[in-house]
């Protein structure tokens, strides 16, 4: 970190001080006591025990000794991974003065999700208004607002999607009928149906070094990891005609990593912590006054804020 | 007669060759050449199982005029009505399991359903309903009727719950304006109603199972006002339906509406199902001479049940194809994700597959089993 020269005098040593001592001493107990489905850990992906030790971001500010929220947010990511299951409540908080409507965050849930064409976790909904010159545009990200009071769990008739115990709604491949009565009772959208289709379903065969259909293939059929559970993508096997949904990256989250489109967001719009915690990040945020949620109307207690 | 009935063989046999390829691409190759995505996320085929499903329910309450509530004019019939009930009743279940993403887990709505759901409700409440239309037949059938009633009347409660049902299955979805409206589980019993009466005017006006003409005419006259008198009550619940949704000015009710008085397929809702579906029926239907012609009447009732097939899709389709949050459409692009549903010919295919196996299920029961081989006037 030092050598990446990203952060600056003394606060910044005893930043990484800090960092070294939840790091060390949080991540193995924190990621043990991860759940999602509610049941105990599998070890999967040999990523049992990693712990975020790499280099932090290089858009850590340096200049004012400034932390980069980023890793505010992984500090305390750990430290909420830490606490028993069923005691953080996850949120996430989209500030909208800062989104620039890159769409970095959707390609990012599409490469690690592994999407394939027709699912899609978190678009970016882009809106402008007014007449010249006075005119406005805004860019609103849409991931799945994980409802504390969700319309899509109640319809599902084999029990295949609820709430985990910390609250972030989840979908059992497995047990999903195909339904789609999840996708009509979301009032957001939030949910795609995964009809089977690949990227390379019309490319043509060629030989090396042209990348043909073979070799392109071979991504996107090597398995995903959504729910810590490796699911390759073979003849009409789940997730294949499946509800699909953003998950707030569960599988990262549990080894202490933040979600992909939080940790590739380039103007740090999109924020994620421990809403239990009250002097997390997301706390802070969720108590400021100009926040808002989607259709607040419907009651469905959405837990991604937007600022405004 | 007979020409009729060649005639009828003839149209359920080409609808079944229609049907192969669809089924042959749904069951090979699972959902890959639906039209249907994860916006507009039920296509054909649920409007098609609404339809038929409704059918189904509507069939079994004609059967009780029959053999619950005993009305003379009624008598005999009720195992023709019946029979409708257990030929619709699959070809709904066919459709909504083509639907499903995996429809070889349909066991674990059984073994491990989720109570609260509606869906699962009418699962089980679909299942129930079946074992009554075969358990109806069998005891008509081996002339066992010590039970019939009481199951009968158990089917009735049952067809009336799964009509409604399905509306609230609909109604429930609070951010869709158009479904959260406490009008759809009331109209769907009433407009499953017409379905049966429709069916058995088509079945009493081309099957000759009345052979007294006069007694024909008079049960052809009878079920032709009850018609009317249901086609009257579904023009108030259109009525109610837009007019409200236009005067309450909320967007996603209006543009709903619009979609479906003014949008592409607007000529489907006049001309299908007000046109053809309530005004030519009614004035065929209300005049006395026609009302008793049979073929006559059973153009009517068939243009009916067209009606009620293209209302059936104007309650799903419109209702999802407005977005959710105004951009969602834009927002990504991708195979599946638009909000203009238009059905493939593959999804059509499959469901002339399945009217045709229906209506050919339909005749041969008619014409070998000798408990439909009997006229009304031999009571069975």
């Amino acid at each position: 970190m030092e050598e990446l020269g990203v952060v600056g005098g003394e606060a910044g040593a005893s930043r990484r001080g800090f960092l070294k001592a939840i790091v060390g001493t949080g991540a193995a107990a924190a990621i043990a006591s991860f759940e999602i489905f509610a049941i105990e850990p599998e070890p999967v992906l040999g990523l049992d025990g990693a712990t975020p030790s790499g280099p932090t971001n290089a858009l850590t500010s340096a200049a004012d000794g400034q932390v980069d929220v980023l890793e505010r947010m992984r500090v305390e990511l750990l430290a909420a991974l830490a606490k028993p299951v069923g005691q953080r409540r996850w949120v996430m908080v989209i500030d909208l003065r800062k989104c620039v409507g890159c769409h970095a965050c959707t390609i990012a849930c599409v490469a690690e999700n592994k999407l394939p064409p027709g699912i899609v976790y978190r678009p970016v909904i882009e809106e402008e208004w007014g007449t010249f010159p006075n005119v406005g545009r805004r860019f609103t990200p849409r991931p799945c607002m994980q409802c504390d009071k969700p319309p899509c769990v109640p319809v599902c008739p084999v029990n295949a999607t609820w709430k985990n115990a910390d609250g972030v709604v989840v979908v059992d491949y497995d047990q999903c009928i195909g339904c789609r009565a999840c996708i009509t009772a979301c009032p957001y959208g939030a949910r795609t149906s995964d009809f089977g289709l690949t990227y390379t379903d019309q490319t043509p065969a060629a030989a090396a070094p042209i990348a043909g259909r073979e070799t392109a293939g071979k991504y996107e059929f090597l398995p995903m990891y959504e729910y810590r559970k490796a699911s390759p993508r073979e003849g009409r096997e789940s997730p294949i005609g499946n509800a699909r949904k953003c998950h707030f990256c569960l599988h990262r989250v549990a080894v202490g990593e933040l979600p992909a489109c939080v940790s590739t967001c380039i103007g740090r719009a999109t924020l994620f912590g421990d809403a239990n915690d009250p002097h997390s990040l997301v706390s802070e945020l969720v108590a400021l006054p100009n926040v808002s949620r989607l259709k607040e109307e419907l009651g469905t207690e959405p837990r991604v804020y937007y600022l405004t | 007669m007979i020409t009729t009935k060649r005639a009828l063989y003839g149209i359920a046999i080409l609808a079944v060759a229609l049907g192969v390829y669809g089924f042959y691409s749904r069951l090979v190759f699972g959902e890959r050449d639906v039209n249907y995505g994860s916006y507009v996320n039920w296509g054909l085929w649920v409007a098609g199982y609404l339809f038929f499903a409704g059918a189904a329910a509507g069939s079994f309450m004609i059967a009780t005029l029959d053999y619950v509530f005993e009305l003379p004019l009624f008598k005999g019939t009720g195992r023709f009505a019946l029979l409708a009930s257990l030929v619709t009743l699959p070809a709904a279940l066919i459709l909504i399991g083509f639907d499903l993403g995996h429809m070889e887990r349909i066991w674990k709505v059984y073994l491990e359903p989720s109570f609260t759901s509606l869906l699962a409700q009418l699962v089980w409440s679909y299942t129930a309903f079946l074992l009554v239309v075969v358990g109806s037949l069998l005891m008509i059938g081996l002339d066992r009727r010590r039970w019939l009633k009481p199951l009968m009347v158990a089917g009735l409660v049952l067809a009336i719950f799964v009509s409604g049902a399905i509306g609230a299955l609909l109604g429930v979805n609070a951010g869709r304006v158009s479904f959260h409206t406490a009008m759809l589980p009331v109209q769907f019993p009433i407009l499953n109603l017409a379905s049966g009466v429709s069916l058995l005017i088509v079945i009493v006006g081309l099957l000759g199972i009345v052979q007294d003409v006069a007694r024909r005419e008079r049960l052809l006259r009878v079920l032709g006002l009850a018609l009317v008198v249901l086609l009257l009550v579904k023009s108030y619940f259109l009525w109610v339906d837009y007019s409200v949704a236009l005067y309450s000015q909320v967007p996603d009710a209006v543009a709903v509406a619009e979609l479906v008085l003014f949008g592409r397929f607007a000529w489907a809702f006049w001309i299908l199902q007000i046109a053809l579906g309530i005004v030519v029926p009614i004035v065929i239907l209300a005049w006395p001479a026609s009302a008793r012609n049979g073929p006559l009447a059973a153009l009517a009732a068939v243009l009916v049940l067209v009606g009620l097939a293209v209302g059936r899709t104007s309650i799903i389709f419109p209702a999802l194809a407005i977005p959710e949050l105004e951009g969602l459409a834009e927002a990504f692009q991708g195979p599946h994700l638009g909000f203009d549903y238009t059905p493939s010919l593959m999804e059509w295919s499959v469901v002339a597959g399945v009217l045709g196996l229906a209506g050919l299920g339909y005749l041969i029961a008619n014409d070998r089993l000798s408990v439909f081989r009997t006229p009304t006037e031999v009571t069975r």
